[in-house]
């Protein structure tokens, strides 16, 4: 995304903007120096056989798989019910939207173990939803692939519709009117122009959706402990066995998770035709 | 009806916007501008004729058939907006075929036209053959208006409307492009509205012209009616009268009343026996209208030119017209050509001679 003019600092020649550009260099580096260190350090820390032998390791393999299973539906299920919400909000005007909007974001605001504890008072065996649904479809949430989804989607959720809002914001309406007047249904209007317009926000957001589900811990351990997602074995390694096996199994994780997360950004970054902006 | 659109005692009321008994009437190969300033209403009558708005009352009808109740697809209406509305995420060549109608009853195959039918013709004929594969952001301006009007004809519309297409381009390109619509238009039996608030645009394109102001129509007719015969001074500001002026009747005789501004008089042409003694009136006399030449001596109106004298009060240089300001008793402008004004020795504070024709002098009520 570096092609836009206003993104190459210091190259510019205004002159009198380069003490502000170097600021904005120095403090950005100290920050981005701060994100990536930790992280860098993790890595380091492993050598390949270390890792290989934390990768032979069942269960750690296991809890990886679900947590990218359990990001995978809850991804899904956010774009599914996310994007028609999104749409709603970047179209219409109700009384409450400004209210619609704010309990979108709640979530990012709740601490991620009181978002734990409030699902499992409404999804466990005793929940208003969490009894009814055990009781007529069979649906458990409490230790189950369904509570992980639910815990992650819960905090999750709000990227997927914040992006696709703003992607669908940004396409303009008029095209959308052109296009009803050249014969295309609503439908059609929706699937051949509006969506593909506001594909690349979307996709932004339900990857940081998936992102953020692989990531959650808080939530998903209140209300699912077993089975055990990524991040609880690797807390559990960490309380029975100490720094060491969590560090293996902790970069395993990240090396997955971080390839994953490339893939998704080049598959919704590319695309065969160009992107309005 | 025949053929044409046709808007009936339209009603439409949007938060606290309202229009107000829209009557409007285009025949096939006309070209209707409808003219007014931002929020009168233009856009909303166009969106409505479109099909985005429901009425509260009122028809709209499209050669002879109500469309009042359809969705805008089922409409056979073209629409072209600002900056055009090329879909960014298609090439010109998928922009044109997404229009082709196929599931539209009553679209019209059979419209008499000296237009090619299929989609390589029509692209060859707007002169896009080699453009076919580019996206609309690689186009220059007058390639995107093209795009837009093959895209609207693959539609096989049986009417067009243009929401201030040129809205958003400077003032060289869009005489150009305004030449091109012309010429375009004109080869089609198709009718047309076009919305704008710049006169140009009415100027070159309009076979009609309605003013629209606060969601009501304040004249409508024959663009050069409604140029040379504005009903009150907002239309007269609107089609481009430089000098609008508040007067009385002092003597009225047939076709020819004697206005008087201050202490000056002028003879102006009016509809037999419709000025009456007394009536404070308003005068529209066009800046093309005004005779500038050497300075003469005293007020000596005639029966068939007003002569009057004036003192430059201001100049503007916009190449090659000099915009030029005078006091002849009233504040008046006028047109001179950069080289007259060296020739005429033109500066401020000199006195210069004014003609105005009298039937220049157009009376308005006030």
């Amino acid at each position: 995304m570096l092609t836009h003019p206003t993104a190459r600092w210091g190259s510019g020649g205004q002159g009198h903007s380069r003490g502000l550009y170097l600021l904005c260099w120095f403090l950005g580096t100290i920050l981005v120096a701060f994100l990536v260190a930790p992280l860098m350090a993790l890595a380091l820390s492993q050598s390949g056989q270390s890792l290989a032998g934390v990768a032979r390791m069942g269960d750690v393999r296991d809890a990886i798989a679900l947590s990218l299973e359990g990001a995978f539906l809850s991804a899904a299920l956010s774009a599914l019910a996310g994007v028609p919400l999104a749409y709603g909000l970047a179209r219409t005007t109700f009384p409450g939207k400004g209210v619609v909007a704010a309990l979108v974001d709640l979530p990012l605001a709740v601490p991620h173990t009181v978002a734990g504890i409030a699902l499992l008072m409404v999804l466990g065996r005793q929940g208003v939803l969490g009894a009814p649904l055990q009781a007529l479809v069979g649906l458990k949430f409490w230790g189950t692939l369904a509570g992980i989804v639910a815990a992650m989607l819960f905090v999750s959720a709000p990227y997927t519709v914040n992006a696709a809002r703003i992607g669908f914001e940004a396409v303009d309406p008029r095209l959308e009117k052109i296009a009803r007047t050249l014969g295309l249904g609503p439908w059609r209007t929706f699937a051949q122009i509006t969506l593909p317009l506001a594909r690349r926000s979307i996709m932004t957001g339900v990857t940081l959706t998936y992102a953020r589900s692989i990531s959650e811990f808080g939530a998903v351990v209140i209300l699912a402990y077993y089975p055990m997602t990524a991040p609880v074995k690797i807390y559990e390694l960490f309380l029975r066995f100490g720094l060491d096996q969590a560090a293996g199994a902790s970069v395993l994780l990240l090396v997955v998770s971080l390839v994953l997360f490339l893939l998704l950004r080049a598959v919704s970054h590319g695309g065969p035709s160009r992107e309005s902006r | 009806m025949s053929d044409g659109i046709a808007v009936e005692t339209l009603t439409l009321t949007l938060g606290t916007f309202r229009l107000q008994n829209l009557n409007l009437a285009v025949s096939s190969g006309e070209i209707l501008v409808i003219l007014g300033p931002n929020g009168a209403g233009k856009s909303v009558t166009l969106e409505t004729i479109a099909g985005f708005h429901r009425p509260d009352s009122g028809r709209v009808l499209i050669d002879g058939h109500d469309v009042t109740g359809l969705a805008p697809e089922r409409r056979n209406v073209a629409f072209v907006v600002q900056n055009f509305g090329l879909f960014p995420h298609l090439t010109v060549a998928q922009n044109i075929v997404i229009a082709r109608r196929s599931n539209v009853k009553g679209a019209k195959t059979d419209k008499p036209s000296s237009l090619p039918r299929n989609d390589a013709g029509l692209l060859a004929y707007l002169g896009l053959s080699r453009l076919m594969q580019c996206w609309p952001e690689d186009l220059s301006p007058g390639e995107q208006q093209r795009v837009a009007l093959a895209r609207a004809l693959a539609s096989s519309p049986d009417l067009f409307l243009f929401d201030e297409p040129f809205a958003a381009l400077d003032n060289q390109i869009r005489d150009q492009l305004r030449e091109e619509l012309r010429s375009f238009l004109r080869t089609l039996s198709t009718p047309a509205i076009f919305v704008t608030h710049d006169h140009a645009d009415a100027t070159v394109l309009a076979d009609r012209i309605a003013v629209l102001r606060d969601g009501a129509i304040v004249q409508a007719g024959p663009a050069k009616d409604v140029y040379a015969r504005p009903a009150n001074s907002f239309v007269a500001r609107f089609v481009g009268f430089e000098n609008i002026l508040g007067a009385r009747v002092v003597g009225a005789a047939g076709e020819i009343a004697t206005i008087a501004i201050g202490d000056r008089k002028l003879y102006a042409s009016v509809p037999t026996d419709t000025a009456t003694m007394g009536d404070t009136v308003r005068l529209a006399i066009r800046g093309e209208q005004v005779i500038l030449g050497p300075p003469r001596s005293g007020n000596f109106p005639s029966p068939a030119v007003n002569r009057l004298d004036g003192r430059i009060t201001s100049l503007r240089s916009q190449n090659p017209l000099v915009t030029v300001g005078i006091d002849c008793g009233f504040p008046l402008r006028g047109y001179l050509l950069a080289p007259q004004t060296r020739m005429m020795n033109i500066e401020v504070g000199r006195s210069i001679g004014v003609e105005i024709a009298v039937d220049a002098v157009h009376v308005m009520p006030n």
